[in-house]
């Protein structure tokens, strides 16, 4: 619907329903990032902070390796996150659209969202024990005789993405599933007339038209992934540390403010460059 | 219909809150708020002295020093009552004006001479904190899988690859890069910022044998659940506990020796309940509540007032070597205490070592 | 009606890739739920029988019942408060010609790009600045910011021309603004309210990171976890875990059999 103009005579009235959020917003979020702008351009010298008003943090950022390992870290990490989520839940949300009878549907969603019910820092702890060396997957798998010697999956990359992946293949699934229920039927039919093979039909049709929909799916994954702590500071075993681990450590252990904000802004602009990156497919529509 | 019923929801759901939120700050009589180690959090040391006093004990409890005056730093004067800090770091909490003076008769005559720390503890005659618990940073291992005289010698642990992949490393730079520098045959108490590339060197070494570097429970966790075999930087604190469930769990001090570690009680000086916070201070320090903080569920050590000896059953004193003490106290160093400017070089290393 | 063309082979595949996935997202669950009953100290195999002992631990901890009341308190407060400010501002940006609607739309939604940690540092950074103490009122100040956009946005997306004439009629037999608000807009919005609502509920029932860095000894339920977790390894935080699970999956049965049971009467 387009917006309805009101006779004149409105005044500043509209502005009283607007104005509660905007505030809201610039007192708690804008007015943070500005303090937090600020005291990332000071420095921690011993046990005080020094408002020197200097770029040294974000010089030490680009200076000390282990800093940019810890952001290519969380790029590669978010990376293969994103990637294996997608691939991951595409052939789920097609099977649940296309394959699954409809009355179904609703309850094998319900049944992929309901192990995320538990607490979140309680799920990351839960794959710690399930990927542990005598934890069950290394248990069933000397059990059946399938290795000798348990791997080593817990405390590790690979369990911070799988981790990851637990949580994102659901939501991945959800905003798939959404999209390709909202594809018309009759595109794929008239495909099908054509002559169009199903594999064609699905390359040339059904997939491009979901693109929007996985690329929204794409970035919601991205955002959550790359600001995450919890999931690899359980999982992860403190090594191959990412940004907010990194964050964290200049915060919790030596109150390191200035370090901590410079860094967490330039995490905002490697989120903001993706961000502009795929912006043309995240408008924010209205239905 | 559906307006009335919204209403009546909404309605129903802020009357709960605002129930919820009244009721809030009626709980307790009187609070104390602590700044402590995981060990404090056990419910069977606090419940005796909160049901004596007729209060709520607030902990939050942290890990490392640097943590701790973080929080400090966050909060606000008279917010804590009680701090729990390492032995070595009082001096530094004494000079930031943290710790306040504790009144006379508030340590036991009965504190092992060996772990008093009068010399850190005491200025100008007054005294700020006094040692409640003590124990070793050294090797903790598996019996059924790692041979115990091969960790007689800590240079094993990185010389080679024979342990790859089942080591653990407690996630503390202080001891653990005071556990390598006694492995390098150095001082703990003389390290300067020269002795730092030879035990980033031989950190790094350690780190590529390493599969984790874990805090209190992971790293305990990982060699309970077999994780590991081996944990650098433990000692009696992770066994101890765990070696009713698993006996194998065993630790040792090394021929180069360990690092100790102590626990020292104070008030903080701008406490507002300092008369209850020192009554709490004397309680942790009776026999009784030092045998139940050795025997924490966190985490298991020596008390450092001997009369806790009485209150401590043979199995638990057998757990906690008490007749080993005088041995193993002799052939360990205390903590490095860094100065600001090499603690935030041994911190910058540290990041490093766990990123590498 | 089924579509037709799926062979045998195909359905195979499908019930075969979907019982992976489902298997998948289900297992840490599983083993997390079996383990709280674990009559030991270990929470991993061998099962060494059943035991309901880690679950009276759980209820004889008052850290966290109280730290479950907390979360409760900050989950329905600072939802309320997302709904009624996203609400207003959806109703506003969508019924009048604002300057600059789109730079209020693009502000109002940004904090949806920022991660929790720095939304919750910079707030850390700034109540510090004005001396303002760590609490659970600013740990929900937080939840606020990270809920708001998403009721906003869900609020805005269903604000359609249908309800748009249904006001407009209200207002033209004399209805007050507030009494247009009030009585048309919200209850047939009310679909998109509760919505809103309930996903501001379920994020903030499950944040952790502001609540770790904005709260002190008044801490959320997550909070509380994270420091059992860090104050020994014993099925106690399994038992946490399990119960959370089932409390909420009691909870979507309930709204789930109450949802349903209006739409079937309707």
């Amino acid at each position: 619907m387009a917006t309805v103009r009101r006779r004149g005579g409105d005044g500043l009235r509209p502005w009283a329903f607007v104005v509660p959020a905007l505030l809201w917003t610039v007192a708690f979020f804008c007015a943070p990032f500005v303090v937090m702008a600020a005291v990332s351009l000071w420095e921690r010298v011993g046990t005080d902070l020094v408002a020197s008003w200097s770029f040294v943090n974000y010089a030490k950022f680009f200076a000390r390796p282990h800093f940019l390992e810890a952001m290519a870290n969380s790029l590669e990490v978010t990376a293969i996150v994103t990637v294996l989520s997608i691939l991951l839940a595409y052939p789920l949300a097609w099977i649940l659209a296309e394959r699954v009878p409809e009355r179904w549907q609703r309850i094998a969603l319900i049944c992929a969202i309901l192990p995320f019910w538990t607490s979140y820092v309680v799920r990351s702890y839960a794959w710690l024990l399930v990927l542990a060396n005598n934890g069950v997957i290394n248990q069933a798998l000397t059990g059946i005789g399938l290795i000798d010697e348990p791997l080593s999956l817990a405390n590790s990359r690979t369990a911070t993405v799988i981790g990851f992946v637990h949580f994102f293949v659901m939501l991945l699934t959800l905003t798939i599933y959404a999209n390709l229920k909202q594809l018309p039927k009759n595109y794929a039919r008239a495909a099908a007339d054509l002559g169009a093979s199903r594999f064609a039909t699905f390359v040339h049709v059904i997939l491009p038209l979901t693109l929007p929909g996985i690329m929204v799916g794409a970035f919601l994954t991205f955002v959550l992934c790359i600001g995450d702590y919890i999931t690899p500071q359980i999982l992860g075993g403190n090594s191959d540390l990412v940004m907010p681990q990194l964050i964290m450590l200049q915060i919790g252990r030596r109150a390191d403010f200035p370090t901590a904000s410079a860094l967490a802004i330039l995490l905002m602009v490697v989120v903001t460059l993706v961000y502009i990156a795929c912006a043309r497919w995240l408008k924010l529509e209205r239905a | 219909m559906m307006t009335t019923t919204m209403r009546k929801s909404l309605l129903a759901i802020g009357t709960s809150a605002i129930a919820l939120v009244a009721a809030g700050p009626a709980l307790a009589a009187g609070e104390l708020n602590a700044l402590v180690w995981c060990d404090h959090t056990d419910p069977e040391l606090i419940r005796p002295f909160e049901e004596a006093h007729d209060v709520r004990v607030n902990l939050k409890e942290y890990e490392g020093t640097g943590t701790a005056l973080s929080l400090v730093e966050q909060s606000r004067p008279g917010d804590w009552d009680v701090f729990v800090i390492d032995g070595i770091d009082v001096p530094r909490a004494i000079d930031a004006g943290i710790l306040g003076e504790l009144p006379e008769g508030t340590a036991p005559d009965t504190i092992f001479p060996e772990v008093a720390l009068d010399e850190l503890q005491v200025r100008d005659g007054k005294r700020y904190a006094v040692t409640e618990k003590f124990g070793y940073n050294t090797v903790s291992f598996n019996k059924a899988d790692v041979d115990p005289a091969a960790m007689e010698d800590m240079t094993a642990l990185w010389k080679d690859d024979t342990y790859k992949g089942q080591i653990a490393v407690y996630d503390y730079y202080l001891p653990v890069i005071g556990m390598v520098a006694m492995g390098l045959g150095k001082q703990t108490a003389d390290l300067t910022e020269d002795d730092l590339p030879e035990i980033r060197e031989t950190l790094f070494k350690l780190k590529d044998n390493a599969a984790l570097v874990g805090e209190v429970v992971s790293s305990q966790t990982a060699i309970a659940t077999g994780e590991v075999d081996i944990l650098v930087g433990g000692g009696e604190w992770v066994t101890a506990g765990l070696s009713a469930e698993n006996p194998d769990l065993d630790w040792i001090l090394p021929e180069q020796g360990g690092v100790r570690w102590s626990q020292s009680i104070g008030v903080f000086a701008d406490s507002e309940r300092k008369d209850l916070a020192v009554e709490f201070v004397k309680y942790i320090l009776s026999p009784e509540a030092q045998a139940k903080l050795a025997t924490s569920s966190c985490y298991w050590a020596m008390p450092a007032n001997a009369a806790a000896g009485d209150a401590l059953t043979d199995q638990q004193k057998q757990a906690l070597r008490w007749d080993d003490q005088p041995d193993y106290l002799k052939n360990a160093q205390l903590y490095p205490s860094p100065d600001a400017e090499l603690d935030a070089k041994m911190q910058d290393l540290w990041a490093e070592f766990l990123q590498h | 009606m089924r579509r037709a063309g799926g062979s045998g082979l195909g359905t195979a595949a499908a019930v075969v890739y979907a019982g992976a996935i489902y298997a998948f997202i289900f297992l840490p669950v599983v083993v997390l739920v079996l383990f709280s009953f674990q009559d030991g100290r270990f929470p991993v195999p061998p099962f060494r029988g059943f035991s309901l002992r880690w679950y009276e631990a759980l209820i004889a901890d008052r850290y966290l019942t109280a730290a479950l009341v907390n979360s409760v308190i900050v989950a329905l407060v600072s939802s309320a408060v997302a709904v009624t400010l996203g609400f207003l501002a959806a109703f506003g940006l969508a019924r009048f010609r604002l300057p600059g609607a789109g730079l209020q739309k693009a502000l109002i939604v940004a904090p949806l790009t920022v991660s929790y940690l720095i939304i919750g540092m910079g707030l850390l950074i700034t109540f510090n600045a004005i001396g303002m103490p760590k609490s659970l009122f600013a740990a929900g100040i937080g939840h606020v910011v990270i809920n708001m956009p998403l009721c906003f946005a869900i609020v805005f997306s269903q604000m359609g021309a249908h309800q748009a004439n249904a006001e407009r009629a209200a207002r033209d037999l004399g209805a007050r603004e507030w009494q247009v608000l009030l009585l048309i807009t919200v209850p047939m919005m009310g679909p998109a309210l509760f919505a809103a609502f309930f996903l501001s509920m379920t994020f903030s029932w499950d944040e952790f990171i502001i609540s770790f860095l904005l709260t002190r000894f008044d801490v959320t339920l997550p909070v509380e976890i994270w420091s059992m977790l860090r104050s020994g390894l014993n099925p106690k935080t399994n038992a946490a875990g399990s119960l959370v699970f089932f409390i909420s999956v009691a909870l979507l049965l309930v709204l789930e059999l109450a949802v349903f049971g209006r739409r079937r009467a309707r």
